[in-house]
């Protein structure tokens, strides 16, 4: 098990985030989230620059993504990761409010591994955050990181 | 239209029927009202009558009329025209005969004098040589009355005056053959009177008044068929010359309706393009508004149940039973409204979403439908009866959700009853379509408000009584109209009630 990989979750909405950021802490794997407001920051991250230009080498356990972000959307995240040799192999999860054919086609095209619509009821939505936790943080076993690998 | 929906609904019987939308073809009718017509002719003069039934035309018509009234008037010259040059050709062949038989005539005429005259320097002499003009006429006799013949038919006036100058001719013959033998068995004195004053000389003169009485009528014929055949020939000149006029006018008139058609025509298809421009662009902010909608809407539905939630787990221990029951209340809306926003969603993409056009098995689908509404049938008691159901040609997925709602209508509906009854089958089978029907024991309603039924938003139960949002009958009414079909209900309170869904059994064209 790779306990020190993290998640990277991208969410702009501070509610939202705290809302999974409170199912995480159900699950215990809260310390293991990464959180971005933005795409940009995703980006910044995976690069290794901006505010984690210091941070451990290594690509993250799962990036959570949300459709709709400030400066840089979700889709053009998803389409720079897996354009991107190196960071293809990361598992890439939508998570939006979105049910629109047309979000989901684009995203499964570009390369998504999963695509979740966030449920309204908040039973639902911590059962949901739980299980893709556990799920991607914790039962996943991440593809191997090549020697060199990393920015 | 409007105005039969008006007056249909302003009779409070009428509501049952303001539910099943009027067929279509009532709105292709003629707007010119007959009575209007025949008021006006009564009062017009009659020459109105064809301008007002020309105004009734359909363009098409108009044009087909003008058209077939150059139609006609060409025939009509054409067939003047023709008999009037048939008359002028005949005419000249016949002149060509006149002035032959005129011709003919004057010799005939110079050659009977020729033999008399040679016939009396015969009998003076004795010379034989003379007599050749004699022998000759002899000979040409038969030919040249058979050439006159010819030449008089269809003339009994002529053919009578042959007649006698043939007779004249043998009689001035036979008097000269006469003289012949005489002079040959008695000698000159016996011929003498006659070679001094001619053989035939009253008959040659009878034969000259002949010919000239025949050269007179002929060339009085001709006189008459020159006239004939000039006034003929004005009055063709005339009637082509007025023809072709109309003719120009009409094809003008013709040229101007069809040009005024295309120019209507063309400004209809620009205006309806910038309708489809517009309804494009109304459609596609509608996209976009939907598309927030799904997104944006929801985010703070979520907040509102969540931080209940969280708010719940935090004050859990100095919560009284009150309280608990507002957190409870503020998630219940919160989902309630998240539900109604998921129903409307689907509303607004069964109107956009582009149909899919293939054949539908009905039988197949309304399997399917009740499979997946197994965990609704538990614990039920459902008396199914379930005809065999024809293919239709549709949108699988959006007919799906027709019977999906309706199913699960019924099913819904008579959850107060101990034994449920649902029944699904064909009310009438017709050659442009098929009519289906979903029918049910349950609670049913009142026929006062079927208008209502299929309205979005609209509910006839209160929320406790039956769970839902009021979206599921707009749904089938929109599905099943972009088919081109229509939808109804009837029912009665407490009864049960049936739903009806005719699908044309061809594609609709749009």
């Amino acid at each position: 098990m790779t306990a020190i990989k993290p998640i990277l979750l991208a969410e702009d909405n501070p509610r939202d985030a705290e809302l999974a950021m409170a199912a995480m802490e159900e699950q215990q794997i809260a310390d293991k989230v990464v959180l971005c407001h933005d795409g940009a920051e995703v980006l910044d991250y995976l690069y290794c620059r901006g505010q984690f230009t210091s941070r451990l080498k290594g690509n993250p356990a799962v990036v959570f993504l949300d459709l709709k972000m400030p400066k840089v959307n979700g889709l053009e995240v998803l389409r720079v990761i897996k354009s991107d040799a190196t960071l293809r192999p990361i598992p890439v999860v939508m998570l939006t409010s979105s049910r629109e054919e047309r979000d989901l086609s684009e995203s499964y095209s570009l390369g998504a591994n999963a695509y979740v619509v966030k449920p309204v009821e908040f039973h639902q939505f911590v059962s949901a955050v739980k299980e893709l936790g556990m799920f991607w943080g914790l039962i996943n076993e991440p593809p191997p990181e090549r020697p060199g690998s990393g920015h | 239209m409007t105005r039969d929906f008006q007056s249909e609904s302003s009779t409070p019987t009428a509501s049952a029927t303001t539910s099943q939308p009027q067929l279509p073809h009532s709105r292709t009718r003629e707007p010119e009202p007959l009575p209007v017509t025949t008021s006006a002719l009564r009062r017009e003069p009659f020459w109105r009558s064809p301008i007002l039934w020309f105004r009734t035309l359909t363009i098409e018509r108009r044009i087909l009329a003008g058209f077939g009234l150059v139609f006609v008037g060409i025939l009509i010259i054409s067939t003047v025209s023709y008999r009037n040059t048939s008359i002028v050709v005949a005419n000249s062949k016949l002149d060509t005969r006149s002035h032959e038989l005129v011709r003919l005539l004057a010799s005939i005429d110079v050659t009977m004098d020729e033999a008399e005259n040679n016939h009396r320097r015969y009998l003076v002499t004795g010379e034989s040589l003379y007599l050749d003009a004699y022998w000759n006429v002899v000979e040409q006799k038969p030919k040249f009355l058979q050439y006159l013949a010819n030449l008089t038919e269809g003339s009994p006036e002529q053919q009578q005056r042959i007649d006698r100058l043939e007779h004249m001719i043998d009689r001035q013959l036979a008097a000269e053959a006469g003289a012949i033998d005489q002079l040959v068995s008695h000698g000159f004195q016996a011929v003498k009177q006659l070679a001094l004053e001619g053989a035939a000389k009253e008959e040659l003169r009878e034969i000259h008044r002949l010919i000239a009485e025949m050269e007179m009528s002929e060339q009085q014929a001709l006189q008459r068929r020159i006239m004939i055949s000039a006034s003929t020939t004005t009055r063709t000149i005339i009637l082509l010359g007025t023809g072709a006029v109309l003719q120009l006018v009409l094809l003008a008139a013709v040229y101007y309706l069809i040009r005024h058609d295309i120019t209507e025509r063309r400004r209809v298809a620009a205006e309806l393009q910038r309708r489809g421009e517009l309804l494009e662009a109304a459609n596609k902010e509608l996209e976009s508004f939907s598309y927030s909608v799904s997104h944006d809407l929801r985010a703070p539905l979520r907040h509102i149940d969540g931080y209940a939630s969280l708010l719940r787990k935090a004050v859990t221990d100095s919560l009284n039973e009150k309280a608990a029951r507002y957190l409870q209340t503020i998630s219940d809306s919160a989902k309630q409204m998240g539900q109604l926003i998921d129903d409307l969603l689907v509303f607004s993409r069964m109107g956009r979403q582009e149909m899919l056009r293939t054949t539908v098995n009905l039988d197949q689908l309304v399997k399917t439908v009740i499979y997946d509404l197994r965990l609704d049938l538990q614990g039920r008691e459902i008396s199914w009866t379930i005809e065999q159901l024809p293919e239709v040609p549709g949108d699988p997925a959006m007919l799906r959700q027709v019977f999906m709602n309706l199913i699960a209508n019924a099913v819904k509906f008579t959850s107060t009853r101990p034994i449920a009854k649902i029944e699904i089958g064909i009310d009438r089978r017709l050659p442009r379509e098929i009519v289906l029907f979903v029918r049910d024991n349950g609670v049913g309603f009142d026929m006062q408000y079927a208008g209502k039924l299929f309205g979005v938003f609209q509910r006839l139960h209160r929320a406790d009584e039956f769970e839902g949002t009021g979206i599921g009958l707009a749904n089938v009414r929109r599905i099943v109209h972009r088919h081109g079909g229509r939808t109804w209900a009837e029912g009665e309170p407490d009864k049960g009630a049936t739903f009806y869904v005719a699908l044309p059994t061809r594609r609709p064209r749009t």
